[in-house]
């Protein structure tokens, strides 16, 4: 078989793709509880700052010129070689700086508590651009990987919105573990199943649609998922742990709630979506030649 | 308007490996410096062999200096770019070092220099340097059997446009759209 590309560490990548799903997602999910007035809802907002510069911090580990970015970014927006509307690395550069903007101020508004911070902070269209710009964040770090012809498996629509799923459900398990009570957990739970079914029909499409599809390269990646070398990282680590086991607690805790079981579910969900990125970037392989 | 463009006869090629040290020689300065991406040598030219089918083939790839370049396109800071001759090349002091451009190629035509941390290609500065002052790039001059071809494609007289005139020829996984410009002979 083809060897997967080792270009991008996939334990690199992996956590950075996945924390700015969480930063993503997870400001959208602060946006809606903010608005609901939900009691603790500020805890989130410490969370979300940590998330977008750790992935900032795991990214950046994987340049191999870390070095010359600032120089070479200024370079090529002031050239005008920069490439906004071109590039997904160039678009994420645009959008994780300006994500990061913001969520430095969000924190800051409940640090320092200025009256300037809180007015700009709390106000509707701070709100509607932290929405617009994590999910945006999160859908750039689908198509960052979707957008590399090189690699067939990841040259699929389905990247992005497995990953809007995924990091959906990272959110709503954040909630879980930093505000749990009654009606809140009702609700998240209710829609930590729905989107974890979407996502469980989303990985098996991707797989699904590779084995079969027509690609050479793009079916050896599948390959190495169901049945190959990766298969119990797959099937135990992903879909049991990551994704089956959450959704049966969920549907569960539809009936009976319990906080420990919740917590548990949240953990995997976080460590079921982590494996998803590390294992469907660790799958990929060039088409072979000829 | 230039295009210049690779041909590499698969009918006349003998596997010496002449045009993979001659690169390696111009523009790495023979080192001995593993290319850790291909599991191979300091060189812009990979070999592939294909052992599946009837019989044993080989290929030799490298950049195809596509008219429609994927690594051009994902290019952050238009590091890679096209040349007004045609030719793919890079600008160092622009390259973060994302890889970006290696992962897009569907040749996987690009290396990294873990010196540098830039990604390497074909072709090199040595051979830059040799087509500006109107020579053939290191691999052509050295091939024995007369293998490779190089030049203007849109210039009828030019040694490719002849060679391409009166051969049967193709190009690497055509059916991904980069409009490859490295021309594999496979006969008469």
């Amino acid at each position: 078989m083809t060897a997967f590309q080792e270009i991008w560490s996939p334990y690199l990548i992996g956590p950075f793709l996945w924390l700015a799903g969480i930063a993503g997602m997870g400001s959208v999910a602060y946006v809606m509880l903010a608005r609901q007035r939900v009691e603790g809802y500020q805890r989130l907002a410490y969370a979300l700052l940590p998330a977008i510069v750790l992935a900032l911090v795991f990214v950046v580990a994987d340049l191999s010129r870390p070095w010359n970015m600032p120089g070479a970014i200024l370079s090529s927006i002031l050239g005008g070689t920069f490439g906004w509307v071109r590039s997904w690395m160039a678009v994420g550069i645009a959008l994780i700086s300006l994500g990061t903007v913001l969520l430095l101020f969000l924190t800051l508004r409940y640090i320092a508590a200025s009256s300037v911070l809180v007015r700009i902070v709390d106000s509707t269209w701070y709100g509607v651009l932290l929405v617009v710009v994590g999910v945006l964040i999160t859908i750039y770090s689908g198509f960052l990987i979707a957008a590399a012809p090189g690699i067939p498996f990841w040259n699929t629509a389905l990247i992005p919105v497995l990953w809007l799923l995924s990091a959906s459900v990272c959110a709503l398990a954040l909630v879980e573990l930093l505000l749990h009570h009654g009606d809140v957990t009702r609700q998240v739970v209710r829609m930590g199943v729905a989107l974890e079914s979407a996502e469980l029909i989303a990985v098996m499409a991707l797989i699904n649609l590779a084995l079969y599809g027509g690609s050479t390269a793009a079916r050896l990646s599948a390959q190495a998922l169901a049945y190959g070398s990766l298969a119990a990282a797959f099937w135990g680590g992903l879909v049991g742990l990551g994704v089956v086991i959450p959704l049966a607690i969920g549907i569960v805790s539809m009936k009976r709630q319990s906080r420990a079981l919740t917590a548990a579910a949240a953990v995997l969900a976080l460590i079921g979506a982590l494996l998803l990125r590390i294992l469907v970037l660790q799958a990929g392989v060039f088409e072979p030649i000829p | 308007m230039t295009r210049l463009a690779h041909l590499w006869d698969q009918s006349r090629c003998i596997a010496c490996g002449a045009c993979i040290a001659a690169c390696n020689a111009a523009n790495y300065g023979s080192t001995g410096r593993v290319n850790k991406t291909w599991g191979w040598l300091a060189s812009n030219i990979k070999r592939v062999e294909l052992v599946r089918g009837p019989r044993p083939m080989l290929f030799l790839v490298q950049c195809q200096h596509c008219d429609n370049a994927p690594c051009v396109a994902v290019c952050p800071t238009g590091a890679s770019y096209r040349d007004v001759d045609g030719l793919v090349k890079i600008k160092p002091e622009l390259c973060i070092g994302c890889k970006y451009c290696m992962v897009a190629c569907p040749y996987e035509a690009r290396w990294l220099d873990e010196e540098s941390g830039l990604p390497r290609k074909c072709m090199g500065e040595e051979c830059l340097s040799r087509v500006k002052a109107g020579l053939e790039p290191v691999c052509v001059a050295v091939c024995p059997a007369g293998a490779r071809a190089f030049g203007d494609l849109d210039d009828p007289n030019s040694a490719i446009s002849r060679r391409l005139a009166q051969s049967r020829y193709i190009r690497l996984l055509e059916g991904k759209g980069t409009e490859p410009k490295y021309f594999v002979v496979v006969g008469p």
